[in-house]
């Protein structure tokens, strides 16, 4: 047990015997009102996201949870396939509980998921991924703020705004939390 | 000052003109009126107990006088309400306020500035328009057009019927309450008092759906509420408003209680509560005084603003720090 106070971004819970982890932590004092924290919490077998608010003296259940690598394989449009690299053993995830995340799933790397007893609660994107260029498009024309720019498609399927010196079959190295092209990379 | 002055620095200087301009309007505006400015202190040694404030504690010393603790103020409402008292005209005051263990962010720094004005006779009604003639008085040419409107002033009953769809004067049994918010999709123990379960529907329906593009005036708290706010009769109300902009709690006012024996019963209960809930942490527990309950407050209206958030809106900043010179969350970095 812990107290809502000392929930954090990240903090595992369990609610009515389903996990779910923080994804949003804020307190909130009302005019003259006790101390509340407002959580947003989301699970990751559907996907749902909670929006709870407790008194930061309530208890909530806490769960312990444990970092394993694992391998990505492939996805089949529904589910994320992924190997345990210590055991081998392959591992389906539904790819809804992770919208977006197939965009930064390269075959063959590996990716730090948090389980709960066998469940996957948690997968760690890296905050910088190099990418191969898949698509290169024309140069946005007439953008001299920035630069000129242009998009590409990564061989992922993500969509990046680049120099427009960038050419296909270049390596970039992106920012996954913002999706911006930081700097090509030199083999 | 010259205004085409260009200010280039790490710190942001055009604010603190800004802050300046807006001290001097204040001033102008309530010495027009006759209030008299007060200065008192930020250090106290007792503070009206308070459950839902934190506070700083420091220590007085002394060689020839025993040491005691003082207290930060988190208001100056304790030594303006003794000024009242004491027979003054209607007082205004800027001053440092400070409060513990609140979020840091993009509207918490935890020394902060308040500006608390008392009008004597007047209702909290009165205090609302007086407020909207202080705000006027204060827009800058650049400030956000959405504060030029109207108020838009609405009962915490109507509030709540609107956006939680449910009606207080209904649910004035604490069973009935939790009930409704078990409904509505909360989970309150079924001990909650029935303040706390109304601030969870309060907090989780009704404050993120206000508007967030003008000046909201929620009027007529619920009494469960505690604060030396003074009771309706015949509605289960007190007097006291609080003032949003764009979503942020800006202006908190009452029609001040003036019954001694009430604000002695408050006293007693907000003591027990604040013992009681820090009890085994390592919160301060603030004195508190004596004499305060039996003050004969004149019938009067109070209201305080924070200023360093009037000062976002005003010069439509999203974060406190663009307002603040040393926002806190630098000094808590700072090497030593």
């Amino acid at each position: 047990m812990i107290k809502a106070g000392q929930i954090d971004k990240g903090t595992a819970l369990l609610i009515k015997g389903q996990p779910f982890i923080c994804i949003e932590r804020e307190f909130v004092n009302p005019g003259k009102g006790s101390a509340f924290v407002r959580l947003k919490l989301k699970s990751p077998s559907t996907g749902q996201v909670l929006s709870e608010t407790m008194k930061s003296q309530d208890n909530a259940e806490d769960i312990t949870v444990e970092d394993r690598d694992l391998q990505y394989l492939y996805n089949d449009g529904t589910n994320f396939a992924f190997m345990n690299v210590e055991t081998f053993e392959q591992i389906e995830v539904p790819m809804a509980s992770f919208p977006d995340y197939q965009y930064f799933m390269k075959e063959g790397e590996t990716y730090r998921a948090t389980f709960w007893e066998d469940q996957i609660l948690d997968i760690l994107i890296p905050a910088k991924i190099v990418f191969t260029v898949a698509e290169a498009e024309e140069a946005v024309k007439g953008d001299t703020v920035q630069g000129a720019t242009k998009y590409v498609t990564t061989e992922t399927g993500l969509r990046v705004r680049v120099p427009i010196f960038i050419k296909q079959g270049e390596k970039i190295r992106v920012n996954t939390e913002t999706k911006e092209y930081l700097e090509r990379v030199n083999k | 000052m010259d205004e085409t002055v260009v200010f280039i620095s790490m710190f942001n200087l055009e604010s603190q003109k800004h802050r300046s301009i807006m001290y001097r309007r204040i001033r102008s505006f309530f010495d027009e009126r006759g209030y008299l400015e007060i200065f008192t202190p930020t250090l106290s040694p007792t503070l009206i107990p308070e459950s839902t404030i934190q506070n700083f504690r420091t220590r007085f010393l002394n060689e020839f006088v025993a040491e005691r603790d003082f207290y930060l103020i988190p208001s100056p409402e304790i030594f303006m309400k003794e000024v009242l008292a004491s027979g003054s005209p209607s007082v205004y005051q800027i001053s440092s306020c400070f409060r513990n263990s609140e979020q840091l962010g993009r509207v918490h720094n935890p020394e902060f500035t308040m500006l608390e004005y008392y009008t004597l006779g007047f209702t909290d009604r009165d205090s609302i328009a007086l407020t909207r003639e202080l705000i006027t008085s204060l827009l800058f040419d650049f400030s956000p057009s959405c504060l030029k409107r109207d108020f838009t002033v609405m009962s915490v009953r109507d509030a709540v019927q609107e956006y939680a769809g449910c009606d207080i004067d209904e649910l004035q049994d604490v069973h009935d309450l939790i009930a409704e918010a078990r409904r509505l999709g909360q989970e309150p123990a079924d001990d909650e008092s029935w303040d706390d379960v109304f601030n969870r529907i309060f907090i989780t329906y009704v404050e993120p759906s206000l508007p967030q593009d003008g000046i909201v005036v929620l009027t007529d708290y619920p009494y469960q509420i505690e604060c030396l706010a003074s009771k309706q009769k015949d509605r289960p109300y007190r007097n006291r408003w609080e003032m949003y902009i764009g979503g942020m709690e800006v202006a908190n006012c009452y029609e001040e209680e003036t019954s001694c024996s009430r604000t002695a019963e408050y006293y007693r209960n907000e003591a027990v509560r604040l013992t009681e809930e820090r009890r085994g942490t390592s919160l301060p527990v603030p004195a508190v005084s004596k004499d305060f309950p039996s003050l004969r407050i004149p019938a009067s209206s109070g209201v305080a603003i924070g200023l360093d958030r009037l000062l976002m809106c005003l010069t439509g900043k999203k974060d406190i720090k663009d307002v603040l010179l040393f926002p806190f969350e630098d000094l808590l970095h700072v090497n030593y």
